[in-house]
């Protein structure tokens, strides 16, 4: 975990005049895998989206695979195409079947012939075990396949990080194990990862550090047993406590 | 962030063991239920059957089909309808003012016409190239045809073309031009640059503001005056254009309200799978608008193809001002009724064609497909 595949220094947003994300400074390095938690509105979703550049950040300095990210478009469609990202609503293309879903990025951005995109996804579609789902529409699909679509769309742009914006908070208690075991055998491939949840087992599992945020800031961050049995910030302690009694 | 769009929604649709129940078991149960339901039932028939005898006894009993001598006299003292007229004097109504020998031309030229119209609606021919090729085929031989001047063919100027060949040929040149102008006109003004947005909505406003007739008239009679010579072109090129621009600006509003309606999380996906712009737009953006704004399409073409009828206004004879010239001669003058029922009856075959095809549209692309 040398070379940073993240950088993010002195970072500051706002929306307007209320600012969104307090000087943050993280690096992610390669391989790492880190779960983020904190809050409603407490800027989680604001920071890993500056990541990919679907939010502009005002000052400070983000460094992704080498890159800065500032307004240079070609630099973000590059950056884009390995960085790849999970929503919460999974946002599959409703007009294209799952393979097309698969197939499209990595034939337009990356060039790729479509044999053997096709074939790509195929692969992926059976790491996420759906296979059988590939020329149905995403509206034939249940949210936990629609999301283990959504994983497998973006791994097929073969991407150096992932970006998981909490991926099981849309769904049904029975679903959210099927998408949660696939990232759990995402990360023991060694993807770099940087997921928003309050799957409390799948960070303890997983997580190589554990970022608790609050107010726009990162209050404290450490190994999962650390954080979690052992907080030391008050805020941190309180929030543990309100999800853990759930 | 909160809205799931009920695209996401998992949706099922499977009518297992559905057994439709026969056809007089249906109407029972339909109409005859109670006893005031089938009184209903009966006397709403009654009055159905006594119309359509009376309109049968018009239009097909007492009516009038030819004319031997090729006068009216025949219609003289019936108490049926007067067609006639229409056999007499079709070739008017459909070719207009083009020369009688070479309206097997206009004939052509039309059939061309519709039938790259209904192919462009084959799914097999939506890909650009197909389309591209399909509908440069159709108006370079459409116009060969009707200019002539080419392989021994008397040339024939654009001001004597008319009746259903003009309609047709008008009418698909107009939204063909007019349908990239209102994607282009969607996509400007949602541009992130103010003075770009700001300056196309001031276009569309001020286009729709204006009535089509104005347009048309500042095309056809004000535009020689201002334009310089080689930018002219013809008069019906000029009234084409004004009738694509002011078909433009209606479409344009409905793509673009069809792209508002698209969840945000669609065009985040697609930038974060690193698309560019013109990726995004043509791939996600694009069709999904078009599907959203189907209907409000579809009524756009349906209305444009009636107003095809305004370019009387400038002297250019279409089908419904040459069905006015087919009965205006005086001998036929009475027969104007069984004129414009025929008028009316091929516009009623374009737009109602084109609202069903709508609908096959719709019930296509609720399953996702393209
Ligand atoms: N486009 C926007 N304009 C203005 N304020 C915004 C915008 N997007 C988010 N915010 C505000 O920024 C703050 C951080 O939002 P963010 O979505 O990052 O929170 P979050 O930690 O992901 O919360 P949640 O757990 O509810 O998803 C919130 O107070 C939110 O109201
Ligand atoms: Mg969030």
């Amino acid at each position: 975990m040398s070379e940073a595949a993240i950088r993010i220094t002195g970072m500051n947003k706002y929306y307007g005049r209320f600012q969104v994300l307090r000087d943050i400074n993280l690096d992610v390095g390669s391989g790492e895998r880190i779960v983020i938690c904190g809050p409603s509105g407490s800027g989680k979703s604001t920071l890993i989206r500056c990541i990919n550049r679907l939010e502009e950040h005002q000052q400070g300095r983000i460094d992704v695979l080498g890159t800065e990210l500032n307004d240079d478009i070609g630099n973000i469609d590059h950056i884009r195409r390995d960085v790849g990202m999970v929503f919460q609503h999974f946002n599959l293309f409703p007009h294209l079947t799952v393979l097309e879903n698969c197939t499209l990025a990595p034939t337009l951005a990356r060039k790729i012939p479509a044999e053997e995109a096709e074939a790509t996804a195929m692969t992926y579609l059976e790491r996420v075990r759906i296979p059988e789902q590939a020329s149905k529409f995403p509206g034939q699909l249940s949210g936990g396949q629609q999301q283990r679509v959504a994983i497998a769309r973006a791994l097929c742009m073969k991407p150096k990080i992932l970006l998981f914006d909490e991926p099981t908070s849309a769904l049904d208690p029975e679903m959210i194990k099927e998408v949660l075991d696939v990232m759990v055998e995402l990360a023991s491939d060694g993807m770099t990862m940087l997921c928003v949840t309050h799957e409390m087992g799948f960070a303890r599992q997983v997580a190589d550090r554990v970022i608790f945020m609050d107010k726009g800031e990162i209050v404290e961050q450490g190994r999962p047993a650390e954080l979690f049995d052992n907080p030391k910030n008050e805020r941190t302690r309180t929030f543990l406590s309100q999800v853990l009694s759930h | 962030m909160t809205a799931v769009s009920d695209m996401n929604t998992p949706r099922q649709t499977l009518n297992v063991g559905f057994r439709p129940d026969g056809l007089a078991t249906r109407l029972r149960r339909r109409y005859f239920r109670t006893p005031a339901n089938a009184l209903i039932s009966l006397l709403g028939m009654a009055a159905l059957l006594y119309l359509a005898y009376h309109a049968l006894d018009w239009a097909v009993l007492k009516a009038v089909w030819s004319s031997p001598d090729g006068t009216s006299a025949v219609c003289r003292d019936i108490a049926g309808a007067c067609w006639a007229v229409i056999q007499q004097r079709w070739r008017i109504i459909i070719f207009g003012l083009f020369p009688y020998d070479e309206q097997w031309r206009s004939m052509l030229a039309c059939v061309v016409m519709v039938v790259t119209i209904v192919l462009s609606c084959l799914p097999w021919f939506w890909k650009p190239l197909r389309l591209s090729i399909l509908w440069c085929a159709g108006f370079i031989i459409f116009y060969v045809l009707m200019r002539g001047g080419l392989f021994g063919m008397r040339a024939v100027m654009p001001a004597d073309w008319g009746g259903l060949t003009l309609t047709v040929f008008l009418y698909a040149a107009g939204v063909l031009i007019g349908m990239p102008m209102a994607i282009a006109m969607a996509l400007l003004r949602r541009s992130e640059m103010p003075l770009v947005s700001r300056m196309t909505g001031a276009l569309i406003d001020g286009v729709r503001s204006l009535p089509l007739v104005t347009i048309l008239f500042t095309a056809a009679l004000i535009f020689p005056f201002v334009l310089p010579d080689w930018l002219q072109g013809d008069k019906i090129w000029r009234v084409i254009i004004g009738f694509a621009l002011f078909f433009a600006a209606y479409q344009a509003e409905i793509i673009r309200s069809g792209i508002q309606s698209i969840p945000v999380g669609q065009e985040e996906a697609a930038k974060a799978l690193g698309l560019s712009y013109w990726q995004r737009t043509g791939r996600i953006m694009l069709p999904q608008a078009f599907r959203n704004a189907l209907p409000p399409t579809i009524n756009q073409l349906v209305i444009t193809f009636k107003e095809t009828s305004l370019i009387v206004i400038i002297g250019f004879f279409d089908i419904l001002a040459s069905g006015n010239a087919a009965y205006g001669t005086g001998e036929w003058s009475f027969a104007y009724f069984e004129v414009y029922i025929f008028v009316a009856l091929v516009y009623f075959v374009f737009v109602f064609s084109l609202s069903r095809y709508g609908a096959y549209l719709e019930r296509r692309m609720r399953f996702g497909q393209h």
